[in-house]
C-alpha cells in the first residue's frame, strides 16, 4: 500500500511543490501514476554509481527497514530489565488482582470494561499463575508468580505502538524526516516506555488508540476507492479497533468521537455532492453504520459476554448485580434453598432493582436532622442489618411468626404489610418530613416496634412484573419485581444512587417519592434472600436473567461508580494531578515507595516531547488563524490540496487532542498524569504536522540538519532520563540533577 | 465581498465556506452592509407609534400595579432581598451570591420611602403593615421596571423591522405573561434583570441596525450612541445577576461575527479602519461594562461599612477593613513565653480554642476546636521544648518561666508546646480517631495535663514555616505575627495540625473540628498568629497589623467568594426544577400562601407553549435550510429567506445562550431562571409571525395583512383570557376550589387548590385588615388534612396551637445564628439592631462561659422546637414512643435547633440564595 504513494517513496530528493502536485495525481489514477513515477526515478538513478543504487534500494525499502529498526529499539526500551523490580508496583495492585479473579473465575466489579483485564488474566494464565496471589501494593511477588512474563505480555502492546505510529505518520502524508521524528517521539517517550512495562491497562489502551488512528488514516487515504475490498477491510478494521479501545477503558469513547466526527463530515460532503446518486450515498451511510457503529458495539458486548462466561463463580462483585444474576453464580448464597413464595413471618432481604441498587438496610444510628429517627439506607454489603420481617398490618389480627397454629398466609399484589427490621425490631416508616438529601421526597426511617407505631408503618405491595409467573397473588423470591407504596402518604419507596453524607456512612439514600412512575426501576424491589421455617425450600434461581439485561445493568453500575470517584478535598493526594499540569509536564508520579531499598520508577515524560508537542498545538492554532484571516481578507494562499492536507493531517490530530483532553477538564473525578497519554499521541502528530508544514519550503540539507538535531535531542533526553524508565536503584539523590522542576519529585 | 457576507450571515452555524450557487447571486451591495436592511431608528417612528407606545405602557402599568399592596406580608425571596435592604440601610456587611445593583436600587426606593431598616423580613408571611414597612415603595421599583419591559418589547420588535401590529402583539404578550407579572410584583431581582436584558437587546438591536446599513452609518452619532448604550446596559445586566454574563456572551458572539464580516470587506474597510471598529467595540463592550460593574461594587462597599453576618465568608484582611473589626497593632515577633492566639488560614473557622469540656468519644480528653470569636480561651503560651535555666543553672519550671527572660524568638523548625492558659492543659495528639472524621489518616487533637504538669512527648509540635505564603524575609525565618504562615507538625507521629469545614455536634457547640492529619491538604494545614504579647517586649517593639487589601483586593476576593458560594448551592429545594422542564412549563414555584389565598409563579401557558413552538419551528427550519444549502438549492438568494434566517437566528442564539448554560449548573435552579430566555422566546414568536404574516410571499403572492392582523387579534384575546384565568394566583386574589381545579391542567402544577374557599362569598374579610388575622390564619384549616409536622417558631409572632395537631404552620423562619452556629433569640437580634459592635463581641464571650458553666446544655429549653415525636404533637407517632432512644444520640437532640429548617410540604419557601450566608 505504501508503495502506491510516490509522495513518500521519492520524497527525499523532491521539493515540496513537486510532491504536492503528485499527491492528487496519484490518487486519481489509482496508483498507476505512482508506479511510473517510481520507475522514472529508477531510470534516473541507474546511470549513477553502485553506492547510489544501494541507497536507492534502501530508499525503496525504507518503509520496511525503518519500522523494523524502530521496533527493535522499542523492544529494548519497553522490555530491558523488565523484571528488575519484584514488588507489586502502583496499579498492578488493581489489575493484577482483577487478572486473578479471571483465573479463579470469581465475579468482581470494576469501573473499567473487561477486555484489558481479561488480557491481563490471559497473561497470567499463560504464565502458569494460579490466581492465589493477592497483589497487595508494594508486596513482593512470590516464587510461583511469573510476573516477568505478565509484564512482557503487556509491554508487547507498548512495542506495537511504534510501527503503528510510523505507518500512521506515513498515511498522514508527512515527509520522511517527519515520519521518523514522530516515530522517535513515540519511541523515546519516557512515560510511554514506563507505563508499558507494568501490568496495567494503559499500554493496551495506547495500543488500541494507535490502531484506531492508523486504521482511520488508512481508510481516509482510500477515500477515492470507495467500496473496494481494501476500503471495506480498513473500514471494518477501524470499527474493530474502536470496539477494542472502548472495551479496554471508557477513554476509548473519545477516540470513537474523533472517527465519528470524521465520518459525519465525510458523509456531509458526500451529501453536498450533487453528482453522487442517492443510492450510493445510502450505501456509504449503511457501510459506516454497520462498520463503525454496529461492529464496535458487538465487540464491546462480546467482551462482556466472555466476561460473564468466564466469571461463573460468586465473588466480591456480586452485590452490584441483580438478584437473579447472583443466583446463577456458582457458590452463591442467593436463592439457595430459599422458599419460593413469601408469606407473613418470612425473613427477607429486599434488593433495589435500579442499576447499582443495593439492599434495603437500617442501623441503629439516627438521622441527624429531619425526624431524628433511625436511618434507613440502601447498602451493597451483605450483613444482618439487611434482614426484614414481613408482618401483617396493624388492622389485621395479631400475629405470631413462630406459632405454627396460624394458617400460613402468603402476600401478594395489593396486600398491606409492615416491614420490621430484624436487628432493631423497628418498623419501616415514612412521614411528611423532607428526605435528608432529596428534599422533595419524604424521609424513610425506622420507628417504633411491633406494638408501638401507627398506620404510617404500612406499605402496600404493587407487583410490577414477575419473570416466572403471571400470577400476582404471591410474591416470589428473586423473580417478582414489586413496588412498595406507603399506604397513608401514597409515595413509593425508592433508592436512586444518591449518596448520604458521612453521618450516613456514604450509603445510598432511601426515600419515599411522591411521583407515581411505574417505569422507574429505582422504585422496584425484589426479594433476594428469603427464610421461613414453615415453607419448603425451593429453587427460585432456576430462571436465568437475559444477557442483555445483565450487560446494561453492569454498564450503568460502572458509570455510576466511576462518577463517584470524587477526591476527598481534605486529603493531599500526591499522586493525583490536575489537567493543566499535564501538557506542560509540571508533575511526575512516583509509582512506588521512594525507599533506597526499592527499585524506583517515575512516570515522567520526555521534556522535549511534552513541551514541544504542547507548543506545536499553539503554533498550529496560530497557523490556522493566520490562514483564515488571510482568506477572509481575500488572499488565496493555499490550493485545495494544501487545504486538504492541513485539514486531515493537521486539524484532525488537533481535534483528537482536544477530544482526549477536554473531558478531563470537565470531569470531577480524580485525575492522574497517565490520563493524558492518549492525548499526547495526538499532540505529537500535531507537532509532526507543524514541523512538516513549516519546513516545506526548506532545502533538503538544512532540513535534514534541523531534523537531525531534533532526533538527537529526543534521544538524548530519553537517555538522560533513562533511569526513571529502567528503574532507579539505590539512593534517589543520585538523580538529584534531573529534578528540573520541584514537582517532578525525583528527589 | 458581498457574496461572502451573505454566506457568513446566511449559513452562519454551519460554516462560511462559499458555495457555488451563492457565487452566482447578483451582487447588490459592495460593502459590509446587509441586503434588505432599512433604517429602523426608533427615534424616528411615526407619531401614531408613540401614541401606541404610551397606551401600551399604561396598560402594562395597570396590569402590573393592580393591588400591588397585596399580599401585605413577606412573599418568597423578599425574605432575602428585603432583608438586604435593611442591611444596606444599617450598613451591615452581608454576603450574597448576586451583584449589588438591583439590591441597591431597592434599598434606594425603600430609603426614599423612609424605611429605617428596622424590619428583618425573616419569614414568608410576616406582616408588613403593623411595623409600617414601606413595602409598596420597595415593590414599586421592580414593578415599574417590569412595566417598562412591555414598551421595550414594542421598540425591540420595531427596530428589528417588524410591523407595528406585531410589535403591539409582543408588548401585550409581555404584559399578560403571568410569570413576568408575578415576578415583577415583589421585591425580587428578576424583574430588574429582565428589564436590563431587554434594554441591552434594544440597544444592541439598534446598533446592529446601524451597522448593517453599511459604511455610511458607521461612526456616526446614533452608531456611537447605541454602541455605548449597549456597553452600559451590559454592565447593568451583569451587575444585577451573573446571568447577565449570558447576555454578554450573546452580544460578544454577534460582535465577533460583525467584525468577521467587516474583515471580509476588502473594498471599503482598510485594516486601519477595521482596527478602529475593533477598538471602538473593545472600549464600549468590554471596558465600559467592567467599569460599570466595578463602580457598582464601589458603591456597595461604601454602603456596607459595619460588620454583619457576611463577615464569616471573608478573609481576616477583608474583615479588618470593616468598622470596629480592625484591631490594634500587635508585636511582630513571637518569642518563647508569648501569649498568642492562633488562627486557621483557609477556613473562616476562627481561632484555635479550648474549653473545659471533654470529647465524649475517643480519648475523652479536653476538646480543641476552632472558635470564630476573640476569647480568653483562645490564648496559648508558646513554650520551648526545654525549660530555661536560671542564673544558677537550675531549670525554671512552669509555663511562665520565660516571662522575665529576654525574648528568645521562635525560629523555623523550633519545637514548641502550646499551653492553654485558662485550663492549664497543653495541646496534645495521639493515635486516636477524631470525633467526627473517622479517617485513618487523621488523629485526634486534645488538650491534656493539669496545672503543674510538665507535659509529655505527645505535646511537642515542630514549627514549619511555609515560605511561599509568608510575607517578608524575616517572616520566612522566624515566627512573626500575621506575616508568617506555618504548619505545626506533631513530633511523635508526624501528623500536622489540621482543620476543615466540619462542625462538631452539640457537645462541641457546633464549633469547627480540629484534627491532626497525615497528608492533609496544605491549605487546611496552615495557621498564623493573630494576637501576641510578651512581658519583656518593650513598648516600642516593631508592630504589625493586617495588610489593607485595597478596593480591588476586596472586590476580587468578594467575587471569588460569591462564585464559590454560588457553586455550593447544590442542596435540593422543595420548589426547585431543572432546565428541561422550563420551556414546557412543567412546574411553578409557590411564592406565598395564607389566608386562603395563594401566590404561585406560573407562566401563561398559551404564551409559554407557543413561544417554545416558535423556537422549535425555527430549529426545524434551520435544519432543513442547512441540508438544502449543502445540496446547493439556492434558498439564500431570496432576501426574505436570508433575513428570516439571520434575524430569528440571532434571537434564537440569545434564547439558547440564556437557557442552555443552566444545564451545566449543578446548583439549585428555579423556574424564574427561565424568564430572560422567555423574553427572547417571545421576541422569536413575534418575529416568526411577522415574517409569516407580512413578509413571506408564496409564488410571488404577498399575503393579505388583514389575515395577519386578525390572527394577532385572536391570539391576543386568547392570551388575555388565559392570563385572567390564572390571575388569582398572580395577585393573590380570592378564588374558588372548583375554579382552581378546573384550570389545573397538570398534576405537576402543584398549587394547592384546597387552600381556597369553595365559594367566593366566604372571602368576607377585607384583605387589607390583618393584625389579628395573622394570629388566626396560622390555625386555619389545613390543606388536604394531612397530618404534618408542626414547628412552632420561637418568636411570639405566630404561634400554631400545639393542641391542634392537624395544623400545618404556614410559617417558617430564617434562623439567626452567631458565627459558631448558636441560635439567637429575639432579644439578641434586637440587641444587634442597635449595631453596637463592642457589646456584640462581649455578649458572645459571656455566653460561652455561661454555657460552659451549665455543662452540656447549650440551648436553654426555649430554643429547642417541640419535636413532633417527643412532644406529642403528632398523636399517631407521639406519646407511645416510650422506649429508649436508640443510637448514639438521643432522638430528641436530633431535632434540636435543626428541624426548624424543615417545614411541612407544600409551603412556600425562599430560595436559599441568601440563606447560606447566615447558616455558615
Amino acid at each position: 500500500m505504501a508503495a502506491g504513494n510516490p509522495g513518500l517513496t521519492t520524497g527525499v530528493e523532491q521539493n515540496a511543490d513537486v510532491r504536492r502536485r503528485n499527491v492528487p495525481g496519484a490518487r486519481k489514477s489509482n496508483g498507476s501514476v505512482a508506479a511510473s513515477a517510481v520507475s522514472d526515478d529508477k531510470k534516473n538513478r541507474s546511470s549513477k554509481s553502485q553506492l547510489q543504487s544501494f541507497l536507492a534500494i534502501l530508499d525503496e525499502w525504507e518503509f520496511v527497514i525503518a519500522p523494523l529498526i524502530f521496533t527493535a529499539l522499542s523492544v529494548f526500551t519497553r522490555m530491558y530489565r523488565i523484571g528488575l523490580s519484584d514488588i507489586v508496583t502502583w496499579d498492578e495492585a488493581h489489575f493484577g488482582k482483577f487478572g486473578s479473579h479471571y483465573i479463579k473465575r470469581e465475579f468482581y466489579f470494576d469501573v473499567h470494561p473487561p477486555l484489558g483485564k481479561m488480557l491481563v488474566g490471559l497473561s497470567g494464565y499463560l504464565a502458569g499463575y494460579n490466581g492465589s496471589f493477592e497483589f497487595k501494593s508494594g508486596e513482593k511477588y512470590p516464587e510461583d508468580v511469573n510476573y516477568t512474563f505478565m509484564r512482557l505480555f503487556n509491554s508487547v502492546f507498548g512495542v506495537v505502538c511504534i510501527p503503528l505510529a510510523y505507518y500512521t505518520a506515513r498515511e498522514l502524508n508527512f515527509r520522511r524526516p517527519t515520519v521518523w521524528l514522530i516515530s522517535l517521539m513515540v519511541l523515546f517517550e519516557n512515560s510511554y516506555a514506563t507505563i508499558s512495562r507494568f501490568i496495567l491497562l494503559d499500554s493496551m489502551l495506547l495500543c488500541f488508540t494507535f490502531t484506531t488512528t492508523f486504521c482511520w488514516a488508512k481508510f481516509h487515504r482510500l477515500q477515492k476507492e470507495s467500496f473496494s475490498p481494501n476500503w471495506f477491510i480498513w473500514l471494518f478494521l477501524t470499527g474493530l479497533s474502536i470496539g477494542c479501545v472502548c472495551s479496554v477503558k471508557m477513554v476509548g469513547l473519545f477516540c470513537t468521537a474523533l472517527v465519528g466526527l470524521y465520518t459525519i463530515e465525510d458523509l456531509w460532503n458526500k451529501f453536498g455532492d450533487l453528482k453522487m446518486p442517492k443510492v450510493v450515498l445510502a450505501q456509504h451511510l449503511a457501510a459506516r453504520v454497520v462498520c463503525l457503529i454496529i461492529v464496535p458495539i458487538l465487540v464491546y458486548m462480546f467482551s462482556f459476554y466472555i466476561h460473564f462466561l468466564i466469571l461463573e463463580n460468586s465473588g466480591p462483585g456480586d452485590a452490584q448485580m441483580s438478584s437473579l444474576f447472583q443466583a446463577n453464580l456458582r457458590g452463591t448464597e442467593v436463592g439457595r434453598d430459599s422458599p419460593l413464595e413469601i408469606a407473613l413471618g418470612s425473613k427477607v432481604t429486599l434488593k433495589n432493582m435500579g442499576y447499582g441498587g443495593g439492599l434495603l438496610h437500617s442501623h441503629v444510628q439516627t438521622y441527624p436532622e429531619g425526624s431524628g429517627q433511625q436511618q434507613v439506607t440502601c447498602y451493597h454489603h451483605k450483613d444482618a442489618n439487611n434482614d426484614w420481617f414481613i408482618y401483617p398490618n396493624r388492622e389485621q389480627p395479631d400475629f405470631s411468626p413462630i406459632d405454627p397454629i396460624d394458617p400460613l398466609k402468603f402476600v401478594g399484589h395489593g396486600d398491606t404489610i409492615r416491614l420490621i427490621h430484624a436487628q432493631t425490631g423497628r418498623n419501616l416508616h415514612s412521614h411528611h418530613v423532607s428526605a435528608p438529601v432529596t428534599k422533595s421526597d419524604n424521609e424513610v426511617s425506622c420507628y417504633g416496634n411491633t406494638t408501638v407505631g401507627d398506620d404510617k408503618d404500612h406499605w402496600t405491595i404493587e407487583v410490577v412484573s414477575d419473570v416466572a409467573s403471571k400470577d400476582r397473588s404471591k410474591i416470589r423470591t428473586l423473580t417478582t419485581a414489586f413496588r412498595l407504596r406507603h399506604t397513608s402518604l401514597g409515595c413509593y419507596l425508592r433508592a436512586a444512587n444518591v449518596v448520604l453524607p458521612q453521618w450516613g456512612f456514604k450509603q445510598t439514600e432511601t426515600s419515599c417519592v411522591k411521583d407515581n412512575r411505574p417505569g422507574d426501576v429505582h422504585a422496584h424491589w425484589n426479594v433476594e434472600s428469603h427464610a421461613n421455617e414453615r415453607l419448603p425450600p425451593g429453587n427460585p434461581g432456576s430462571y436465568k436473567s437475559p444477557f442483555i439485561k445483565d450487560f446494561i445493568h453492569l454498564n450503568v453500575a460502572m458509570m455510576t461508580s466511576n462518577n463517584a470517584l470524587v477526591p476527598d478535598p481534605d486529603k493531599q493526594d500526591d499522586l493525583a494531578s490536575q489537567f493543566w499540569q499535564w501538557p506542560i509536564l509540571h508533575v511526575g508520579l512516583r509509582m512506588c515507595s521512594w525507599d533506597d531499598s526499592v527499585v524506583k520508577y517515575l512516570l515522567l515524560g520526555n521534556p522535549i516531547v511534552y513541551w514541544g508537542s504542547t507548543a506545536s498545538l499553539v503554533i498550529f492554532g496560530l497557523l490556522i488563524s493566520w490562514y483564515l484571516i488571510r482568506w477572509q481578507r481575500g488572499y488565496r494562499d493555499l490550493n485545495q490540496a494544501d487545504i486538504d492536507h492541513i485539514h486531515y493531517s493537521g486539524l484532525y490530530p488537533l481535534l483528537g487532542w482536544v477530544l482526549h483532553y477536554l473531558p478531563f477538564i470537565i470531569m470531577a473525578r480524580v485525575t492522574y498524569v497517565h490520563h493524558y497519554y492518549p492525548a499526547l499521541y495526538y499532540a505529537i502528530l500535531t507537532a509532526g504536522f507543524c514541523l512538516d508544514w513549516l519546513t516545506r519550503a526548506m532545502d533538503s540539507k538544512p532540513r535534514w540538519a534541523l531534523y537531525s538535531i531534533l532526533y538527537g535531542v529526543v534521544i538524548g533526553l530519553f537517555v538522560l532520563f533513562r533511569a526513571i524508565v529502567f528503574g532507579m536503584e539505590g539512593s534517589n539523590q543520585q538523580w538529584a540533577h534531573l529534578n528540573w522542576l520541584r514537582n517532578w519529585r525525583i528527589v | 465581498m458581498d457574496r461572502k457576507l451573505q454566506d457568513t450571515l446566511g449559513a452562519r452555524p454551519s460554516d462560511s465556506r462559499p458555495s457555488k450557487s451563492k457565487r452566482d447571486t447578483a451582487a447588490k451591495r459592495i460593502d459590509f452592509g446587509s441586503d434588505g436592511v432599512t433604517d429602523h431608528n426608533i427615534l424616528n417612528l411615526p407619531t401614531s407609534d408613540y401614541k401606541l407606545l404610551a397606551a401600551i405602557t399604561l396598560l402594562a402599568a395597570i396590569v402590573r400595579l393592580f393591588r400591588i399592596y397585596q399580599p401585605t406580608s413577606v412573599v418568597f425571596d423578599e425574605v432575602h432581598f428585603g432583608g438586604f435592604a435593611s442591611k444596606y440601610i444599617k450598613g451591615k456587611f452581608f454576603m450574597d451570591v448576586h451583584p449589588p445593583l438591583a439590591k441597591l436600587l431597592i434599598t434606594l426606593s425603600a430609603w426614599l420611602a423612609g424605611f429605617d431598616g428596622e424590619f428583618d423580613f425573616k419569614d414568608i408571611g410576616k406582616d408588613y403593615l403593623e411595623p409600617g414597612v414601606p413595602y409598596v415603595a420597595m415593590r414599586l421599583l421592580p414593578a415599574i421596571l417590569g412595566v417598562l419591559t412591555a414598551p421595550l418589547m414594542f421598540l425591540i420588535l420595531k427596530v428589528t423591522g417588524c410591523r407595528t401590529a406585531t410589535a403591539v402583539m409582543g408588548a401585550v404578550l409581555v404584559t399578560f405573561e403571568n410569570a413576568l407579572t408575578t415576578q415583577s410584583r415583589f421585591i425580587l431581582l428578576d424583574s430588574p434583570l429582565v428589564f436590563c436584558t431587554a434594554l441591552t437587546v434594544l440597544s444592541f438591536s439598534c446598533f446592529t441596525n446601524q451597522q448593517e446599513q453599511g459604511p455610511s452609518k458607521a461612526f456616526r452619532g446614533p452608531w456611537w450612541l447605541w454602541l455605548t448604550a449597549t456597553g452600559i446596559c451590559l454592565g447593568a445586566t451583569a451587575s444585577v445577576k451573573w446571568v447577565g454574563l449570558f447576555t454578554i456572551a450573546w452580544v460578544g458572539t454577534l460582535t465577533i461575527l460583525q467584525l468577521w464580516v467587516l474583515l471580509g470587506d476588502t473594498r471599503t474597510v482598510t485594516l486601519r479602519l477595521w482596527f478602529k471598529h475593533f477598538f471602538a467595540r473593545v472600549f464600549c463592550l468590554i471596558i465600559v461594562p467592567i467599569g460599570f460593574y466595578i463602580g457598582i461594587f464601589a458603591i456597595h462597599f461604601l454602603c456596607l461599612v459595619n460588620p454583619g453576618d457576611g463577615d464569616g465568608f471573608m478573609s481576616s484582611e477583608f474583615q479588618a477593613t470593616l468598622n470596629h473589626k480592625g484591631m490594634q497593632d500587635v508585636p511582630a515577633d513571637v518569642a518563647f513565653g508569648s501569649r498568642i492566639s492562633i488562627r486557621h488560614l483557609n477556613t473562616q473557622g476562627g481561632y484555635l480554642h479550648s474549653h473545659n469540656h471533654m470529647y465524649p468519644t475517643g480519648s475523652k480528653q479536653q476538646q480543641i476546636t476552632l472558635y470564630p470569636h476573640k476569647d480568653e480561651n483562645n490564648v496559648f503560651i508558646v513554650e520551648n521544648m526545654t525549660q530555661p535555666l536560671d542564673t544558677n543553672g537550675q531549670e525554671i519550671p512552669g509555663p511562665f518561666a520565660w516571662d522575665n527572660l529576654t525574648a528568645d524568638y521562635v525560629e523555623d523548625g523550633a519545637t514548641i508546646k502550646l499551653y492553654h492558659v485558662m485550663t492549664h492543659r497543653r495541646i496534645h495528639s495521639h493515635d486516636v480517631r477524631p470525633p467526627i472524621t473517622e479517617a485513618d489518616w487523621q488523629n485526634e487533637i486534645s488538650a491534656y495535663g493539669y496545672e503543674g504538669f510538665a507535659g509529655d512527648a505527645n505535646d511537642l509540635f515542630r514549627v514549619e514555616i511555609v515560605p511561599s505564603m509568608s510575607d517578608g524575609k524575616e517572616a520566612k525565618k522566624r515566627l512573626r505575627t500575621i506575616e508568617t504562615k506555618f504548619r505545626l507538625i506533631h513530633v511523635m507521629t508526624g501528623c500536622v495540625l489540621f482543620s476543615h469545614k466540619v462542625k462538631l455536634p452539640d457537645w462541641g457547640f457546633e464549633q469547627q473540628e480540629v484534627t491532626c492529619a497525615k497528608g492533609g491538604s496544605l491549605p487546611n494545614s496552615v495557621w498564623y498568629v493573630e494576637s501576641n504579647s510578651h512581658n519583656t517586649l518593650p513598648e516600642d517593639t516593631e508592630k504589625v497589623n493586617y495588610r489593607n487589601p485595597g478596593f480591588l483586593g476586596k472586590f476580587w476576593e468578594l467575587q471569588k467568594v460569591m462564585w464559590i458560594t454560588n457553586a455550593g448551592l447544590v442542596e435540593s429545594h422543595a420548589w426547585d426544577s431543572r432546565p428541561p422542564s422550563w420551556p414546557t412549563l412543567r412546574r411553578g414555584i409557590n411564592f406565598w400562601g395564607k389566608d386562603h389565598r395563594q401566590v404561585y409563579l406560573l407562566g401563561n401557558p398559551l404564551i409559554w407553549w407557543s413561544s417554545t413552538t416558535a423556537i422549535a419551528i425555527y430549529v426545524i427550519f434551520k435544519g432543513i435550510a442547512v441540508l438544502r444549502w449543502q445540496r446547493s438549492c439556492g434558498d439564500y438568494d431570496d432576501v426574505n429567506f436570508k433575513r428570516f434566517d439571520y434575524e430569528i437566528g440571532t434571537t434564537v442564539l440569545g434564547w439558547a445562550l440564556h437557557y442552555f448554560p443552566f444545564y451545566l449548573m449543578a446548583r439549585q435552579l428555579f423556574l424564574h431562571h427561565y424568564l430572560p430566555a422567555l423574553y427572547f422566546a417571545i421576541i422569536i414568536l413575534c418575529q416568526t409571525l411577522d415574517f409569516a404574516a407580512f413578509r413571506f410571499s408564496v409564488r410571488s403572492v404577498t399575503p393579505q395583512p388583514t389575515f395577519g392582523k386578525a390572527f394577532i387579534a385572536v391570539f391576543l384575546a386568547l392570551s388575555i383570557v388565559s392570563f385572567v384565568v390564572y390571575s388569582p394566583i398572580v395577585y393573590g386574589n380570592p378564588w374558588t376550589q372548583d375554579a382552581c381545579n378546573r384550570v389545573k391542567l397538570f398534576s405537576t402544577w402543584d398549587f394547592d387548590c384546597n387552600t381556597f374557599y369553595t365559594d367566593l362569598s366566604q372571602y368576607t374579610t377585607q384583605y387589607v385588615n390583618t393584625g389579628d388575622d395573622v394570629q388566626s390564619d396560622a390555625t386555619a384549616t389545613q390543606p388536604q388534612g394531612n397530618p404534618q409536622i408542626v414547628h412552632s417558631p420561637p418568636s411570639g409572632n405566630v404561634t400554631p396551637q400545639p393542641e391542634q395537631p392537624e395544623v400545618v404552620s404556614h410559617e417558617e423562619r430564617v434562623e439567626y445564628r452567631d458565627q459558631d452556629g448558636n441560635l439567637l433569640d429575639e432579644e439578641q437580634v434586637a440587641a444587634f439592631k442597635k449595631d453596637g459592635q463592642v457589646s456584640f463581641q462581649t455578649r458572645y464571650e459571656t455566653r460561652t462561659r455561661v454555657v460552659n458553666a451549665e455543662g452540656q446544655e447549650i440551648f436553654n429549653g426555649e430554643y429547642a422546637p417541640p419535636h413532633p415525636d417527643v412532644e406529642g404533637q403528632n398523636p399517631e407517632t407521639g406519646g407511645r414512643r416510650d422506649e429508649k432512644p436508640v443510637g448514639n444520640r438521643p432522638a430528641s437532640a436530633a431535632g434540636e435547633g435543626k428541624s426548624l429548617r424543615h417545614e411541612g410540604h407544600g409551603q412556600p419557601r425562599p430560595a436559599s440564595e441568601g440563606k447560606e450566608a447566615t447558616a455558615q
